[in-house]
């Protein structure tokens, strides 16, 4: 007999069955909605949380380029050693295919023999640690260590022991441009010179990657996302010649101690374009053993330390004098030993003599305090002064090098009794041994005057170069007035007390000494020199400027201690540039009447 | 009722109906070949249970071959990584050695000296600018530091530096320019 429920009882059941079945599936949509739409979000976020990894892409910092190329500030990788006191034990390693045992005494050992360290002091750093933390889980064992390091201590599969990569600076030829290049801290901050000045510049963003790992940590294929990409930093194309600057570093170190000078610095600048192409300073710091120096050492003084700078500051009167029309080569006057001008101000020479009768060559050459007083007293103070300011006195360098001193230029109408003729011949005012190559250089230019320039250009990552300074310059005195000057101070390096010393065979050079008193401090001046030469070469065609400044040189007090220098320097510079030796005799003009 | 009649008793609570005596319809039997035809083609049931098979296998293989692709690349980047520490180990080795104290350590070991003065050779009539002088080994120490060569085995200098001759005057040039002697 057939069966076909559709009695009330029958039907009862199906209701029932069918509600419960509408029961589970109406819970289990609606534990789906929750799912997939209420909680979609958090509920994706915590899953790539716990798969998805982060990962720091470093954008590198820029090098600093000497001229021809020469890397002397670049970026490399450094390691810092940690492990984790803890966990050292001991544990099983492969070796041949053998299992040994090694224990945390011998790990210790292969440690220490990688860094450089006794076996005691690595497991002196594990048990210290412990002592003071039995639950420690960090401790350093070495900072900074190289990729040779690294990998050989990678090698030792250790398993508790860290590594974490530090981007770091290394500057290759060390001291070499040390003064300019500057150095960074250990955590990679800029903290002088041009790592500090070009940091815009030199600086690298860096940027993230998230990419989701699988159980054994590989990415998972297609799953890595670059959030923000990393940014290497430029380059910096700095003008300065490494090889040049080397010699000059050595010949300047070399001079100072013999002579026993607190400090010196040597400028060499290229007359035509203003461009430094050795900035040296004594005593220097080595960038990669920035401790080794002390504190004061560790700038640039050619920058940041002014000076009174004395008799080679003659030249700037002299040209300023000759460009305002109010003297000639041959001017004469008569230069005493001492010279009370009418306002009250008492000028003496720095040896006594009777009573000479100089042209304006003649003071050049004597360097007489008095003979160039009364030479500069023909222009009013205002004008002194403008010609002062456009020469570039009193005002920082277009370098804006990092703590840069502009120097003591006080305005003319504050300038007293004495100070209105002190300034002709270079006291009771400072400059920086910069300005005073850039004085040089204008006169050196036929009297144009070019932007001190020590940087090219930044050059990005993909060849572009930006922020080349400005290379245009300015006329501070006629053509005919810096050519009279020249001939004056051709005549100087001709027939001065030092022309043996610093005489260059085959070429036409024209120089200026300066020996300047420097301040004690206390509003008077002390016993110390600040001796200098200044000068540029050939002088029928000026191309290079070298000044060498030697401050407080014990063992001989005057500018005989900075003319080798100048010398050799000059020299070097001639030869390697192939400078062509001078056809010409330099003029010769008189130096009494 | 009573009679010899021998009736369909139909329960009661069935209804009063009677069953409707199906039609009788023509009934014939099919032949093995219609039977044949009308049953379900297995092929189609192969072939398309075997092309989802095939879909299935194919999707697996890919799959397989991207993660495969996936530690391929792992391992190469690791390659990457290490070849690039073996050329950034080479290159600080290669510009310590290159700096100009290392050069001049060098050279003052084989007995080299410096000599800044300049003289020239003018090729074009053999003249020569300047004054010659020899070259005095100053011998001082390397006063511009580096520390990154500390630790670097200083070359030994030779016993002691052969006296430079003086006056270099071109050997060989006879009036002219001096040429090599090369067959």
């Amino acid at each position: 007999m057939s069966h076909h429920p559709t009695g009330s009882t029958a039907r009862r059941r199906i209701a029932v069955t069918l509600s419960a079945l509408v029961l589970i599936v109406g819970l289990f949509v609606v534990k789906l909605v929750d799912i997939q739409v209420v909680r979609a979000d958090t509920l994706n976020a915590q899953s790539l949380g716990n798969r998805s990894v982060e990962d720091t892409l470093y954008g590198a910092r820029g090098d600093i380029l000497a001229a021809d190329g020469t890397m002397l500030a670049g970026a490399v990788m450094r390691y810092d050693v940690t492990l984790s006191p803890k966990n050292a034990a001991p544990w099983k390693r492969t070796v041949n295919g053998t299992e040994t045992t090694v224990t945390v005494a011998q790990a210790a050992g292969e440690i220490g023999a990688i860094v450089g360290q006794s076996q005691d002091h690595v497991l002196g750093i594990i048990s210290g640690a412990l002592a003071d933390n039995p639950e420690s889980d960090f401790a350093y064992v070495a900072k900074q260590v190289d990729v040779d390091a690294f990998r050989a201590l990678d090698k030792l599969d250790i398993p508790w022991l860290y590594f974490k990569a530090h981007p770091s600076r290394v500057y290759p030829n060390g001291a070499v441009a040390g003064n300019l290049v500057g150095f960074v801290s250990s955590s990679g901050a800029a903290q002088a010179g041009l790592e500090l000045g070009q940091d815009a510049c030199l600086a690298g963003h860096d940027g993230t990657a998230v990419y989701e790992r699988g159980g054994d940590g590989v990415p998972i294929p297609g799953s890595s996302v670059t959030t923000k990409p990393a940014e290497d930093g430029g380059d910096v194309l700095t003008t300065v010649d490494s090889d040049l600057q080397w010699y000059v570093q050595e010949t300047l170190a070399a001079q100072a101690k013999a002579t026993g000078a607190a400090w010196g610095t040597v400028v060499v600048q290229e007359a035509k374009t203003g461009k430094l192409l050795a900035v040296a300073d004594y005593p220097t710091v080595d960038p990669n053993n920035v401790g080794a120096s002390d504190a004061e050492d560790r700038g640039s003084r050619a920058f940041t330390a002014s000076f009174e700078p004395g008799s080679t500051f003659k030249a700037l009167t002299a040209a300023s004098v000759i460009d305002a029309g109010k003297a000639e080569p041959t001017s004469q006057v008569v230069a005493p030993y001492r010279y009370l001008p009418p306002n009250g101000a008492n000028i003496n020479d720095s040896e006594f003599h009777p009573n000479e009768n100089l042209t304006l060559t003649g003071v050049l050459i004597e360097s007489s305090n008095t003979g160039m007083s009364k030479f500069g007293e023909r222009l009013t103070d205002k004008a002194r002064f403008d010609y002062m300011k456009k020469f570039g006195v009193g005002t920082e360098s277009e370098v804006h090098f990092p703590s840069e001193d502009p120097g003591i230029l006080h305005p003319y109408q504050d300038w007293d009794a004495q100070t209105k003729y002190a300034t002709t011949f270079g006291q009771g005012l400072t400059t920086t041994a910069i300005q005073i190559a850039s004085i040089y250089q204008t006169i050196a230019n036929h009297g144009v005057r070019m932007p001190v320039q020590l940087v090219e250009g930044c050059r990005a990552p993909d060849g572009t170069v930006t922020e080349v300074p400005n290379q245009k310059g300015a006329r501070v005195i006629s053509e005919s007035a810096a050519k009279k000057t020249s001939q004056m101070l051709e005549n100087v390096y001709g027939h001065a007390w030092l022309r043996d010393v610093w005489k260059i065979p085959g070429y036409r050079v024209a120089s200026k000494t300066g020996t300047a008193q420097m301040p004690d401090g206390h509003g008077g001046y002390s016993h110390g020199y600040l001796v200098s030469v200044s000068g540029y070469a050939p002088a029928d065609d000026p191309e290079f400027v070298v000044s060498v400044s030697l401050a407080d040189p014990v063992k001989m007090n005057s500018s005989a201690a900075s003319a080798p220098i100048f010398q050799k320097v000059m020299s070097q510079v001639l030869k390697k540039y192939r400078a062509v030796p001078s056809g010409s005799a330099p003029p010769v003009l008189p130096a009494t009447w | 009722m009573s009679d010899n009649l021998a009736r369909v008793m139909r329960p009661s609570w069935l209804g009063a109906e009677a069953p409707v005596e199906p039609e009788r319809r023509h009934i014939e039997i099919v032949t093995a070949k219609q039977q044949r035809r009308s049953r379900p083609r297995v092929m189609y049931a192969v072939t398309a249970v075997a092309g989802i098979g095939a879909i299935v296998v194919a999707q697996l293989l890919l799959s397989v071959g991207i993660s495969q692709g996936a530690y391929t690349i792992s391992t190469l980047e690791a390659q990457k990584v290490e070849l690039g520490r073996t050329a950034a180990s080479i290159n600080e080795d290669l510009v310590r050695l290159s700096s100009p104290q290392s050069l001049a350590a060098n050279a003052a070991a084989l007995g080299m000296v410096t000599n800044a003065n300049p003289v020239y050779l003018r090729l074009s009539d053999g003249k020569v600018l300047g004054a010659p002088a020899a070259a005095q080994g100053d011998g001082a120490a390397a006063l511009v530091p580096n520390s990154l060569l500390t630790g670097v085995a200083k070359p030994q200098p030779k016993a002691a530096p052969v006296a430079s001759p003086v006056a270099p005057a071109a050997a060989g040039a006879e009036g002219g320019l001096p040429s090599p002697s090369t067959r």
